[in-house]
């Protein structure tokens, strides 16, 4: 029976290649998209659960209230986590984990920039899982000056030398033996280590007794990235609810002095990756894009099956006499479903393995895309093909269901007669109503490409406040050459390319730095964390900031160098300024007891300019003198001679006598970066929605290739009574016509309410959804739906009407 | 109203050449009604489509109300058809998505009359072929006999100076058949010109005068005796 099925089920397919080949195309790019989201999907949930432990793991994160002011860091004081060891027995286990940052690391002669190498605890092994290559890892970070690397690392420094034993050095004079090599840390691990270097190394260096301090000062610096490992019997919940007590015997006397309150949230190590929005964190996913991704894997494969269901029915009045033979014969419904069944099962097949192709092929593209480094291998795992066969199986199951009850369930007495299937209403009903979800799915996902497209628009080319343009960023990390940085800028301004040059703490795109100060109230000073930059006196014209009311910093007064503050307009707001910020007073690094630091005095109140990304809203900023050189150098070039700007101003570094290599970025770059991930969202909805309305376009063509089909003998009969070509033409059209609007209708209200959630939760400035775009996107689908029937359209409509009420 | 001169229609596929009609000579008179016979395959419908400018000759001449018109195209033929010629079959071929009146509206709608003028046509055709009760049904919810009086209906409903009948009996029992028989005859009374392909003899013998066809050629005519 089954080999029956197997032998009509090909003949059927061969017989007519052109529908076989647009059901499989269409299954094909169905499945493909499929697979690619599904591992994107399981890719970005998998995270940091190759720890056996993960369950059992948390990172401990920072919620700081001072004032009105709330912020949330990914990091903890340096002390947090031994002192939580201390109280709880709940903790089994604690590591720490602390950065450097573009640090220079020294083997023979060879030089290194690092990024990826952190100090941690020796306790690391225990917590987290890694692979040992060779050497030992137990106790192989309990001494100082000991460094544990992953193997690129090794392979990168001593290439096939043995490094157990090698000793690398810092460029400031650290010295490192390397005591074990572990396997390269899995991609899906949110904190990727190349390296990890002893802590009990800097303890050695500060003295154990300062390193291990638990002052309550030392509660009131942000520090370092903190897990903790529970007991496996304990939960996290008791964690939080001792907390209070915890807060008030180790920081209550600090936090009280400057009006400020700590809270400690905790994160599963497995939800660190998609959950976390907190500041300074390593780069993370984002939550919603899986849910969307997911949900647009079932769309498209929904499309797919919709696809076929609708083709299948079209060939219905071709199928119907060899129905009605075969009942006449004898078969019975089951068995004509289950040969129609096998039919779209053997084609589902072909399009799995088509699409396993398609993924082979593309992977590369998707990693591109994605900025993922999946491999062949995850994929081609059994478990993982047998799983999307399954899939693929079920979605033959899926589309054949419909046509095979409905191709079965032909009276084969009407069949033999030639009396057509009449399909009745509620069937054509079905099938209208799958051609207008298909269309919803297309038009929802063409809007939401014009929109993230716009949204990526609105984030480049917004006015940010500042200008800009020609603004080429140096970092000074060698002390030496910073401390040289008046003689470097006067070599920049050498240059008639070279108009302003600046020395700062931050620039738009990286100014991080929050500090408590004291800011003058009603009747008092109170506290405030404010961000702040503190720069040479170009800073404000470097940015071309426009000032509301006061003065830039000048020279030529005494006291600008040491008294003079320059805020913004949300500065102003939140400190209740508004009126007349100048001349007031801001107390900024002072001791706890409110004594000491640097009384600075408001001279200019500037527009607000985006220091950050447009995701986050303006905050206060203040911008003051710095004493002592920074770590920024800006310069902005003229318009129009960035290359003998950038000419000049590598010959400057190189002859101002720098250790690095000359290295810069443009603002404009930084401002690029971070909108990476919405660029690459923008061109994986681009894709989808690509891919979606073309998975539509051949469903429209099957539906339409059908409705010819049904209408011939009605079409005849209209021209024998006098309709012209179009008339018919017009007809014809006007019913998709209807269906697309439809669709239209209803994608619009879902396409705006989904969209608007997105914007505003992801940005604090956004872009309108423009109707002009969601107008767009209608038009779009109408015109390629409408071109897309009109093949068939056309052909029916000037068929010969003879012919067409010849049969009935 | 109509002659033919040597009309001849070949059909022609990949392999085969079918000669339907060969150099058929034929003149109808306003007024006329004329029963075209002969067995299966003779032509005789093949000859009744392009007297109805559903179809064209491959050669000789057609002449429809004094104008020669073996070469117009599907559109201006059309265009004649539509305000000419009203159709009769035998499998009535109404449109099943369409109620009785919707059907019998359709030509005066490709005719672009107003709704009014429309509605006044379809109701007094429907009237006459008393089925008006049944102007809200669909054809499916109908007999055959009324199934056919709606055809009649929608063929006579712009009032047009030729109707065409292609077995218009056929499907009927002979109650049926006799009564739209008579309405076929009433409408020649009232000056219709009638065409009527048919085997029936008995339907044969309301018209003026018999045609008979075989193997594409006209064998001989009768004129009927009343």
């Amino acid at each position: 029976m089954l080999k029956n099925y197997l032998i009509s089920a090909i003949r059927s397919i061969t017989k007519n290649p052109f529908y076989a080949f647009l059901n499989i195309l269409g299954l094909t790019i169905g499945l493909a998209a499929f697979i690619f989201i599904y591992i994107y999907v399981t890719d970005e949930i998998s995270y940091d659960k190759h720890n056996t432990k993960h369950s059992q793991i948390y990172r401990l994160e920072s919620d700081f209230t001072i004032g009105s002011k709330h912020d949330r860091f990914a990091i903890v004081p340096i002390p947090m986590g031994p002192a939580l060891k201390l109280e709880f027995p709940e903790i089994e286990n604690v590591v720490r984990f602390r950065g450097v940052d573009n640090a220079l690391f020294i083997y023979n002669d060879d030089e290194y920039y690092e990024d990826n190498f952190y100090y941690v605890d020796s306790t690391i092994f225990d917590v987290f899982t890694t692979e040992l290559v060779i050497g030992e890892t137990k106790n192989g970070l309990t001494e100082p000056n000991t460094i544990v690397l992953t193997e690129k690392i090794a392979a990168k420094y001593f290439g096939k030398e043995n490094a157990i034993g090698k000793v690398v050095k810092t460029g400031n004079g650290r010295q490192f033996k390397v005591t074990a090599v572990v396997k390269n840390l899995p991609e899906n691990s949110h904190l990727k280590f190349d390296a990890l270097m002893s802590a009990s190394t800097l303890a050695k260096e500060v003295g154990e007794e300062e390193f291990n301090s638990m002052e309550p000062e030392r509660f009131w610096n942000i520090g370092v990235y903190t897990y903790i490992m529970l007991n496996p019997n304990s939960s996290i919940t008791s964690i939080h609810e001792k907390f209070p007590d915890f807060y008030d015997k180790y920081m209550k006397s600090v936090g009280d002095s400057f009006n400020a309150s700590f809270n400690l949230l905790t994160t599963p190590l497995a939800d660190v990756h998609l959950n976390s929005t907190l500041a300074s964190d390593l780069p993370t996913g984002n939550k919603s894009y899986v849910y969307i991704f997911t949900i647009v894997a079932v769309f498209i494969l929904l499309l797919a099956a919709i696809n076929y269901m609708n083709m299948a029915t079209a060939q219905s009045s071709t199928r119907s006499r060899e129905v009605g033979m075969r009942k006449v014969m004898g078969a019975e419904k089951y068995q004509l479903i289950g040969q129609f069944l096998s039919e779209s099962v053997i084609l589902a097949i072909i399009a799995t393995i088509l699409a396993f192709f398609t993924v082979y092929l593309l992977l590369p593209d998707f990693n591109n895309l994605t900025g993922k480094s999946l491999s062949w291998q995850t994929i081609s795992q059994p478990v993982f093909i047998s799983t999307i066969f399954m899939v693929g199986i079920l979605i033959g199951l899926f589309s054949g269901s419909y046509p095979s009850f409905y191709l079965s369930s032909f009276m084969p007495l009407n069949v033999l007669k030639g009396v057509t299937a009449s399909s009745g209403k509620p069937k054509l009903l079905l099938r209208r109503g799958l051609v207008i979800i298909q269309f919803f799915i297309a038009i929802v996902m063409i809007i939401g490409t014009f929109v993230v497209s716009d949204q990526l628009d609105y984030l480049k080319n917004s006015d940010l406040g500042f200008d800009k343009e020609n603004l080429v960023v140096m970092e000074l990390q060698d002390s030496a050459f910073r401390s040289k940085v008046e003689v470097f800028k006067e070599a920049l301004l050498q240059s008639p390319h070279v108009e302003v040059v600046s020395n700062s703490t931050g620039v738009p795109g990286d100014v991080s730095w929050i500090q408590v100060m004291l800011v003058e109230q009603e009747s008092e000073m109170k506290e405030f964390a404010v961000i702040l930059v503190q720069s040479d006196f170009e800073y404000p014209s470097l940015l071309g900031l426009d000032f509301i009311t006061g003065r830039d910093f000048d020279e030529k007064m005494g006291t600008d160098d040491t008294a003079a503050v320059i805020i913004n307009e949300t500065a102003a707001k939140q400190f209740g300024w508004l009126d007349n910020p100048i001349g007031k007073k801001i107390q900024y690094g002072m001791n706890l007891d409110r004594t000491g630091g640097r009384g600075l005095k408001v001279i200019g109140m500037v527009e607000d300019f985006h220091f950050n990304s447009l995701h986050n809203k303006v905050e206060p900023i203040i911008i003051f003198i710095s004493p002592v050189p920074r770590y920024y150098v800006t310069a902005r070039v003229t318009d129009g001679n960035m290359k003998s700007g950038l000419e000049h101003i590598e010959k400057c570094w190189a002859e101002g006598g720098a250790e690095r290599p000359f290295n810069y970025t443009m603002i404009t770059d930084l401002q690029e970066d971070m909108y990476e991930s919405e660029e690459k969202i923008s061109s994986i909805f681009l894709i989808i929605s690509a891919l979606t309305v073309f998975i539509a376009l051949l469903g429209l063509f099957g539906l339409s290739s059908f409705t010819a089909e049904q209408r011939t003998r009605e079409i005849g009969i209209r021209k024998v009574n006098g309709a012209s070509l179009y008339d018919i033409l017009i007809l014809l059209f006007k019913e998709f016509f209807w269906l697309i609007l439809i669709a239209f209708v209803i994608a619009v209200p879902v396409a705006y309410w989904r969209l608007s959630i997105w914007l505003e939760t992801s940005f604090t400035y956004y872009t309108e959804i423009h109707w002009f775009s969601i107008l767009l996107a209608g038009a779009l689908a109408m015109i390629v739906g409408l071109l897309t029937i009109s093949y068939h359209v056309i052909k029916v409509a000037s068929s010969d009407p003879v012919e067409a009420i010849k049969y009935e | 109203m109509i002659e033919t001169k040597e009309l001849t229609r070949i059909f022609r596929t990949e392999e085969i050449e079918t000669t339907a009609l060969k150099e058929v000579n034929l003149k109808i008179k306003s007024g006329e009604f004329v029963a075209i016979m002969g067995p299966s395959g003779c032509g005789k419908s093949t000859l009744l489509n392009i007297l109805g400018l559903l179809d064209s000759p491959t050669s000789g001449e057609f002449i429809f109300n004094e104008k020669s018109i073996g070469n117009f195209n599907e559109k201006n033929r059309a265009k004649l058809r539509k305000r000419n010629v009203g159709f009769v079959f035998q499998s009535f071929n109404l449109i099943d998505q369409l109620t009785v009146f919707e059907n019998v509206e359709l030509p005066l709608v490709y005719l672009k009359m107003s709704k009014s003028e429309r509605k006044a046509l379809v109701e007094e055709a429907l009237e006459y072929m008393q089925i008006s009760n049944r102007s809200k049904h669909y054809p499916n919810q109908l007999s055959g006999g009324q199934q056919q009086r709606v055809a009649v209906a929608r063929a006579v409903v712009s009032k047009p100076k030729l109707i065409l009948a292609d077995e218009p009996t056929g499907n009927l029992d002979s109650a049926h058949g006799v009564e739209v028989m008579n309405m076929l005859t009433e409408l020649n009374k009232n000056g219709t010109t009638i065409i009527m392909v048919t085997h029936s003899k008995r339907d044969a013998g309301f018209s003026n005068r018999i045609v008979h066809l075989f193997d594409g050629q006209i064998i001989s005519e009768n004129i009927v005796s009343q």
